[in-house]
């Protein structure tokens, strides 16, 4: 009744209006939980990188500017960490997505125990970490694992391997634990990708001869290129930033061996309760993680394009 | 009429009242590894006995239990009441996180009832009484005594005895060019340091805050890492190898010898029977040391009722209930009554104990120590067992650590 008496323009301008403010009421509730959950902890972080900071020393909070900085860039086990976690990345990723491709690739096959088979695979993603990560230790066990008993029953090795107690094969080891952990995730998206692919591209295809091959690479590639891009990226961050298998498998030994920058904030803060220089390697990491992720988004999205 | 109905109602509201008050409730934080756990019985007891005090019990996760007492002193939510070790006293005092308990100490009729020396050896570097000793143990060397008497080899009481005991003991049993039983079952991650010390801090004049640095104590060092890389009497795993490993090793059969106290005394006996044994560890570099496994409960200063904190700790550490605590850990009861009643391990687990007992010996009351624990002795120790640093530079690490 009052709004029959007001002014039609001043009607559409609320209406207006509240289509303006409905998107940002609308997303302020999980843009609010984020800052406080997210935002809030690593402008913490930050802060606490920048002083000395001893959790069972709470009244000491000094600052000392860039000094954790400069102390962790001297630190012989963060340049240790960094090349384990270069590694840890450039391997596990790729050999993720490549199990993942195979494994899309195969999914999307006419065969009648399919839809069993996509339930099967994606077991090793659905289990919780710390589960995989004792599952396998005891895998590699070198006195009762099942790993050293197959490979001496087949003869390719001669002695029990302690797996991940040598220094040689423990990160490996762990690497091929996340990868058999992390591969249904790509398989999941590259399979969803692959069937957004018209099937008119490859019966064109075929007419004008192409091969198989030709046809992944010119059809299947392309099409699922934009899918790929965004799970390599979203794994890329969480591989990064994952370490609670090693933590359960090795704790980031033998000696230093399977430390990775992540850990070695970790143990820094949690276990040392040495928050300050802790927080100063978490923020090293996460500057050189962004810096990767734009170079990685900067390249792929020309490629893409 | 109408007056006596009001204060009829005021003495209810007022007794209502005061029974609020009297009610407190004890978080108490522990942590038992046993999955027969007796904290509801000894609950239960102590609540019908205090009618006024409730206790909150949170048996938390070992392998996290330091981590999240600190975290929850810092963070303003730590309980009322904990169990502490030893170890962990100098940063709990430095967090200003304990509460006193001399006076309490000094009224309660059950402190005369607790072995001698206890109290006080639990005593904080301060000289305050924080600590109430509930268990204790001391370390001892467990052997397979069927295999001693098969190869005609005695129990090893020095080091040297110990390198050929455990050399002959590494054997292909089945002759399969593989080993099958190692001699010793070597704890290499977090908590080996006990392991360590018995072959290094036993030397005259070394210890973890003076003398770790001299001829003898590298030597000390360097006689592990030799056991393991030249004579390899260690399981090829032992670099990583924590307490389920050496333990299991051992019940398996894997390894023939390993250090360990009496709280896996039933255990080892459920899977050995009489074919293992235990006893003093080894002499080595002129005398003996053996980790003394200390577990006390303690009152935290910010416990809304430290009195009533204090009924339960004491609770804990009085005769029959002591032993009710113990029968969970599987270690000794600090009560007198209740140890010479002790009928929970076979005699010769207890007579390995008593025996080790005056060569068992204390990690330094020092903030260093838990850094020490947690990560300096296991980061250090693997890298020597891998070749990648020397002993020397191992022992010049946790000098270091000390020094600081």
């Amino acid at each position: 009744m009052t709004t029959a008496t007001l002014d039609p323009d001043i009607s559409a301008r609320r209406s207006a209006l509240g289509r303006r403010i409905l998107p940002y009421a609308m997303l302020s509730p999980a843009v609010l939980v984020t800052l406080a959950i997210v935002f809030f902890p690593m402008v913490q972080t930050a802060w606490m990188s920048l002083h000395e900071y001893v959790l069972f020393r709470p009244n000491d909070f000094n600052w000392v500017g860039l000094d954790n900085f400069r102390a962790a860039l001297a630190d012989e086990v963060f340049w240790i960490s960094l090349k384990h976690t270069a590694i840890w990345m450039c391997t596990t990723i790729p050999a993720q997505l490549l199990l993942g491709l195979i494994t899309a690739l195969l999914l999307n096959q006419d065969f009648w125990w399919r839809p069993l088979a996509r339930a099967l695979i994606i077991i090793p993603w659905a289990l919780p970490s710390v589960v995989i990560a004792l599952m396998w230790t005891w895998i590699y066990d070198s006195n009762y694992g099942v790993a050293n008993e197959f490979l001496l029953r087949l003869g390719v090795i001669q002695q029990a391997v302690p797996w991940l107690a040598n220094p040689d094969t423990a990160l490996a080891s762990i690497i091929l634990t996340l990868t058999w952990q992390g591969f249904p995730f790509f398989a999941v998206m590259i399979l969803a990708g692959l069937q957004s692919i018209p099937a008119s591209y490859y019966e064109a295809a075929s007419i004008d001869g192409a091969s198989a091959w030709r046809q992944f690479w010119h059809i299947t590639l392309p099409g699922i290129a934009g899918v790929m891009m965004t799970a390599v990226l979203l794994r890329m961050i969480w591989v990064a930033n994952s370490f609670d298998v090693i933590f359960v498998m090795t704790g980031g030994g033998p000696g230093y061996s399977t430390h990775t920058l992540p850990l070695y904030a970790f143990i820094k803060a949690r276990t040392n309760l040495d928050f300050g220089y802790g927080s100063s390697i978490a923020v090293l990491f996460t500057i050189m993680l962004m810096v990767v992720v734009v170079f990685y988004l900067r390249r792929t999205g020309k490629a893409v394009d | 009429m109408k007056s006596s109905s009001i204060v009829g109602i005021a003495s209810a509201l007022a007794l209502m009242t005061s029974a609020a008050y009297a009610d407190s409730t004890v978080r108490f934080w522990y942590h038992f590894d046993n999955a027969d756990n007796p904290m509801d019985e000894l609950v239960a007891t102590f609540e019908a006995e205090n009618p006024g005090i409730k206790i909150d019990a949170e048996n938390v996760p070992w392998n996290s239990y330091y981590d999240q007492l600190y975290t929850s002193i810092v963070g303003g939510n730590a309980p009322d009441a904990a169990m502490v070790k030893l170890f962990a006293q100098p940063r709990l005092i430095e967090l200003g996180a304990l509460h006193p308990i001399d006076d309490d100490i000094a009224n309660w009729d059950g402190a005369a009832n607790i072995e001698d020396g206890l109290i006080d050896l639990v005593k904080g570097g301060d000289g305050t009484q924080y600590y109430l000793p509930v268990q204790y143990v001391a370390l001892y060397l467990y052997y397979r005594a069927d295999m001693l008497a098969e190869l005609g080899l005695e129990v090893p009481t020095t080091c040297d005895e110990f390198r050929d005991v455990a050399k002959a003991l590494t054997r292909d049993t089945d002759g399969d060019g593989q080993t099958d039983v190692y001699g010793f079952g070597f704890r290499g991650a977090k908590g080996g340091h006990d392991h360590w010390g018995t072959f290094v801090l036993g030397a005259q004049d070394v210890s973890l805050t003076d003398g770790i640095t001299s001829e003898a104590g590298v030597a000390g060092t360097q006689f592990v890492a030799d056991l393991f890389q030249k004579d390899q009497v260690f399981p090829p795993s032992a670099p990583n190898d924590g307490f389920q490993e050496i333990i299991g090793a051992f019940k398996a059969g894997r390894t023939a010898m390993t250090i360990h106290h009496i709280g896996s005394a039933n255990g080892m006996v459920e899977a050995l029977g009489d074919k293992v044994s235990a006893a003093p560890v080894p002499a080595c570099g002129g005398g003996s040391w053996t980790a003394f496994g200390d577990e006390s409960t303690a009152v935290l200063s910010n416990a809304e009722d430290p009195e009533a904190a204090f009924k339960w700790i004491s609770f804990l550490s009085s005769e029959g209930h002591n032993t009710t605590f113990n029968q969970a850990t599987g270690q000794l009861p600090v009560v007198k009554a209740d140890a010479s009643n002790w009928t929970m391990h076979p005699e010769r687990f207890v007579e390995a104990t008593q025996a080790s007992v005056p060569a068992a010996q204390l990690l330094p009351s020092s903030s260093a120590t838990s850094d020490f624990v947690n990560t300096v002795w296991p980061t250090n120790m693997q890298r020597v067992l891998i070749g990648e640093i020397s002993a020397e530079e191992m022992n010049a690490n946790i000098d270091a650590l000390f020094s600081e």
